[in-house]
């Protein structure tokens, strides 16, 4: 009820912003750094350094204005066609410079500040991002909607995903929970605790996090404190996307609840791994994973 | 000229009581030997002199003024010294190593001149090394390395010269060299003071000398005062046979 | 006896100095030509004539005067300093294989700068907590080198390496705590490279200032490189002279590290190449290694962005691959 209010709202405002918009307008939209980013006009040429920032412009509608991204950018598809300027960490200025972008979308904790500052020295606007929670991505592809000029498209994203996510949290709020333990790598042995957005998705399909207390975001653990969690389910990621080494590992602890019921799960890593909207889809196998070790009780 | 003066001078050899505390004057064409068997403190009495090294007590004074209070530089144009050890940090021809006796006479911001490539060019000479000034020091046989340091100090020209063991590892010749030079810089009206470990140089070049025990110990006076051969038999702990030999006396151990 | 004299001549006796310095100088404005001329993007000779004029378009006027120049200059300065600070640390070690770093200044810098990082602080107040690292181990290691008597160049160096170590375990430490996100900006800083330089006119400024100190300093030097007790011996005030040497190469290696973070390999293979070709007169050394330093680094941090681009390299890598075999060479032909 209130999704669909939310959505009309939107559309309504979409539809507006069309209408009323002039040729050239200056759009301005807070980012995650917390600075108001204004163009004069929308940007036609942005772009993007992260692989996680390339999907979301792509997502807010905005691909065909995309003239740069970084290594690793592979998604969509389209996006490997776009010339590259460097790596996240080691940006080449002058290639950059070059491909003339009217706006820049950076990664606050992924980009080096001092070659996003020297982006900004060239009078070049720099829009930060750093998606924490389902509604930052959300948010996020609306407000580079809304510097690129297609808030239409970006709004209709948008609500695809928050509708999809608040789906996902209705269906899975009444299911018995879980206790998982998610893997992000297995040398050394890290996870992620609840603030963490995987942490979120295991929260949505009715997941209890072993480790989902502790402090840091990203704790490196050790198989001890795993064995003496003894979780139901174990969920691993990995570097590729076939990858199930890393699970086999566990299978010497035969007591451990997550062997002996067989709850050892792979998930593709690049559906869960950037803060984007394949999030949704990423989230969908994680519940159904869950909904499979339930089952096995 | 200058003088260099020590009163009641105890120097700082750890673990050693104090000793006899010196009081004596290095004065213009005056040659001093300082004998004394190893351990007994001749370097650090000659480090203590120029001022390198602290003494315990009493204090030295260079033309009437207490070392501690001048500058290094100050020093440096009186007081020359040929050190024993040797420090080969970074490669250095001969040349270059003679011209850094030219340091204490050039402002912070001049060059050496020609000037002063003539006075080393002359020191060399005179030590006999020239025809080596473009070698490395590293390459150089130990007496050349030892004629190199007393070049050295003669391009420094200082009115007093500190010389410890000038004679090390030189060859006969050479030693009669380096003590004919030492001696002609005293006849010119300058003060030499030499830590020797030959009785025999000693009895033959200096005119004053100061025996020096390694209880801290120490006797001074005019050479024929001094050359005793109980007293240093006393000194050294070794039996002596004494001889003269062209006018001087010539000390040899007895097996 | 010591009258006038003149003040430009000959260096022991044979070497002059304005031509090696000469040739130097213009290796270092052929490096820093080709550092503007070349980058990832091609700009023609003739649009580089016209913006050198004043003239050429926007895009070709942001990549020469922008992106190209300031970050050729930094790359100059950085090297200048390092090799600068080498030559004067392996003076006051009489050590010839001592380098800027052998004191644990980089790792009292990065023990700052992560520092400022975790406590999530600003990039201009990691800078100055970089800064403040370096000074500080530079103080810890004269403190404990000093000890209760005084200081060998033997003790220096033993305790630089031993504090160097400490560091290095802080810095692991710092790491192994800190929280994920932060991880990446840490990394970059450690990694050390000219694309995170900012200004480098602090740099180049303090470059200048030090080589004209070395000239007044340089005969004083020379005679210390023998020795302690034989340069006071020839009249020069040896501790503050030391304190000087050290103070100053800790303040261009701060500097240096704070504008591009720890480049390897400059500060000890620059001073050695130069002391093989040029022989050991400080006067001579100082200049050509603030020169020679300069154009090695502009030169390695050109490679470093062109030579794979759009892919950028770490200027370390670059110095050591060119700076070993070199460095190997030399010593192979040397006696």
């Amino acid at each position: 009820m209130m999704m669909s209010r939310r959505f009309l709202s939107g559309l309504a405002l979409a539809l507006l912003s069309l209408a009323v918009t002039p040729a050239y307008a200056e759009v301005c939209a807070i980012d995650d750094a917390e600075r108001e980013v204004c163009l004069p006009a929308p940007a036609e040429r942005i772009a993007a350094l992260s692989p996680g920032a390339t999907e979301l412009v792509y997502a807010a509608g905005a691909g065909d204005k995309v003239v740069a991204v970084v290594d690793y950018s592979d998604y969509p598809p389209e996006a490997r066609e776009v010339p590259k300027v460097g790596s996240h960490t080691r940006l080449d200025m002058e290639r950059l410079a070059a491909l003339r972008p009217a706006l820049v979308i950076g990664w606050v904790t992924g980009n080096p500040p001092e070659q996003l500052e020297t982006v900004e020295s060239l009078g070049v606007p720099v829009f930060y991002l750093e998606p924490r929670s389902f509604e930052d991505v959300a948010s996020a592809i609306e407000r580079l909607g809304t510097l690129a000029g297609t808030v239409g498209p970006a709004r209709r994203e948008s609500n695809r995903f928050r509708e999809g996510m608040t789906e996902i949290r209705k269906r899975y709020a009444d299911r018995e929970p879980v206790r998982v333990f998610y893997q992000v790598w297995d040398e050394p042995l890290m996870t992620i605790n609840d603030a963490h957005l995987i942490g979120k998705v295991l929260s949505a399909c009715g997941g209890v996090n072993v480790f989902g207390g502790l402090e840091r975001l990203v704790p490196r653990i050790d198989d001890e404190s795993v064995l003496d969690a003894d979780p139901e389910a174990i969920l691993a990621g990995g570097m590729g996307e076939e990858n199930r080494e890393w699970l086999t590992h566990w299978e010497q602890y035969p007591h451990l609840t997550a062997v002996t019921e067989g709850n050892l799960f792979f998930v593709p890593p690049s559906l869960i791994q950037r803060p984007t909207p394949r999030l949704l889809e990423g989230s969908r196998l994680f519940c159904e994973k869950l909904e499979e070790a339930r089952a096995r009780r | 000229m200058s003088r260099l003066e020590a009163c009641e001078l105890v120097i700082d050899v750890p673990g050693r009581g104090d000793g006899r505390a010196m009081t004596l004057s290095l004065e213009p064409g005056q040659v001093w030997g300082v004998l004394g068997p190893n351990g007994a403190g001749k370097t650090t009495l000659l480090h203590t002199l120029a001022g390198l090294r602290a003494p315990r007590h009493g204090t030295v004074r260079l033309d009437g003024e207490p070392l501690a209070g001048l500058s290094r530089r100050r020093v440096a144009r009186a007081l020359g010294l040929v050190f024993q050890e040797r420090h080969d940090g970074f490669p250095a021809t001969v040349q270059e190593t003679a011209l850094i006796g030219r340091h204490p006479w050039l402002s912070p911001w001049q060059m050496e001149g020609g000037e002063d490539l003539q006075l080393a060019e002359a020191a060399l000479a005179r030590l006999d090394v020239a025809h080596l000034g473009e070698r490395l020091v590293s390459t150089l046989s130990g007496g050349e390395r030892q004629r190199l340091v007393l070049a050295t100090v003669l391009t420094q020209g200082p009115a007093i010269w500190l010389a410890d063991e000038p004679t090390n590892h030189l060859d006969l010749h050479h030693q009669t060299a380096v003590m004919a030079l030492l001696a002609e810089q005293a006849a010119e009206g300058r003060a030499v003071l030499m830590c020797l470990h030959d009785l025999n140089l000693a009895a033959r070049w200096c005119d004053r000398v100061l025996l020096l025990y390694p209880d801290g110990e120490a006797c001074w006076g005019p050479r024929d005062t001094m050359l005793v051969p109980d007293v240093l038999e006393r000194l050294y702990g070794q039996r002596l046979a004494t001889a003269e030999v062209d006018g001087a006396p010539v000390f040899v151990p007895v097996r | 006896m010591h009258a006038a004299r003149p003040t430009l001549g000959v260096i022991g006796g044979r070497r002059g100095l304005i031509r090696p310095l000469g040739l130097l100088t213009l290796a270092a404005l052929a490096a820093l030509a080709l550092g503007v001329g070349v980058g990832s993007v091609a700009v023609s000779p003739g649009e580089l004539w016209a913006v050198i004029t004043g003239q050429g378009e926007p895009l070709s006027r942001t990549l020469v005067l922008e992106l190209r120049l300031p970050r050729s200059l930094s790359a100059f300065a950085t090297g200048g300093l390092l090799a600068l600070a080498g030559a004067l640390m392996q003076v006051l070690l009489r050590n010839p294989l001592a380098d800027p770093y052998v004191l644990g200044l980089s790792g009292g810098a990065a023990v700052g700068a992560l520092a400022a990082m975790l406590a999530g602080l600003g990039s201009a107040l990691i800078t100055g907590s970089a800064f403040a690292g370096a000074l500080l181990s530079t103080l810890l290691v004269f403190g404990l080198a000093h000890g209760t008597g005084s200081w060998t160049p033997a003790r220096l160096l033993l305790t630089g390496v031993v504090v160097a170590a400490g560091w290095g375990a802080v810095v692991t430490l710092m790491l192994a705590v800190s929280p994920v996100e932060r991880l990446p900006g840490m990394l970059y800083w450690l990694m050390g490279d000219l694309a995170y330089a900012r200004s480098p006119v602090p740099p180049l400024l303090l470059l200048v200032v030090v080589c004209l100190l070395a000239i007044p300093l340089g005969r004083s030097l020379n005679v210390l490189a023998r020795g302690a007790l034989q340069a006071a011996a020839l009249g020069v005030a040896v501790r503050p002279l030391e304190w000087t040497i050290y103070l100053t190469a800790s303040g261009l290696t701060a500097m240096a590290v704070t504008t591009a973070g720890s480049i390897g390999f400059v500060g000890l293979v620059v001073p050695h190449m130069l002391r093989l070709a040029l022989g050991n007169d400080q006067r001579l050394i100082l200049p050509a290694c603030a020169l020679a330093g300069g154009t090695l680094l502009v030169l390695a941090d050109t490679l470093a962005r062109t030579i794979i681009a759009p892919e950028q390299l770490p200027v370390g890598v670059i110095t050591a691959l060119l700076g070993v075999p070199t460095f190997l060479y030399l010593l192979y032909r040397s006696r």
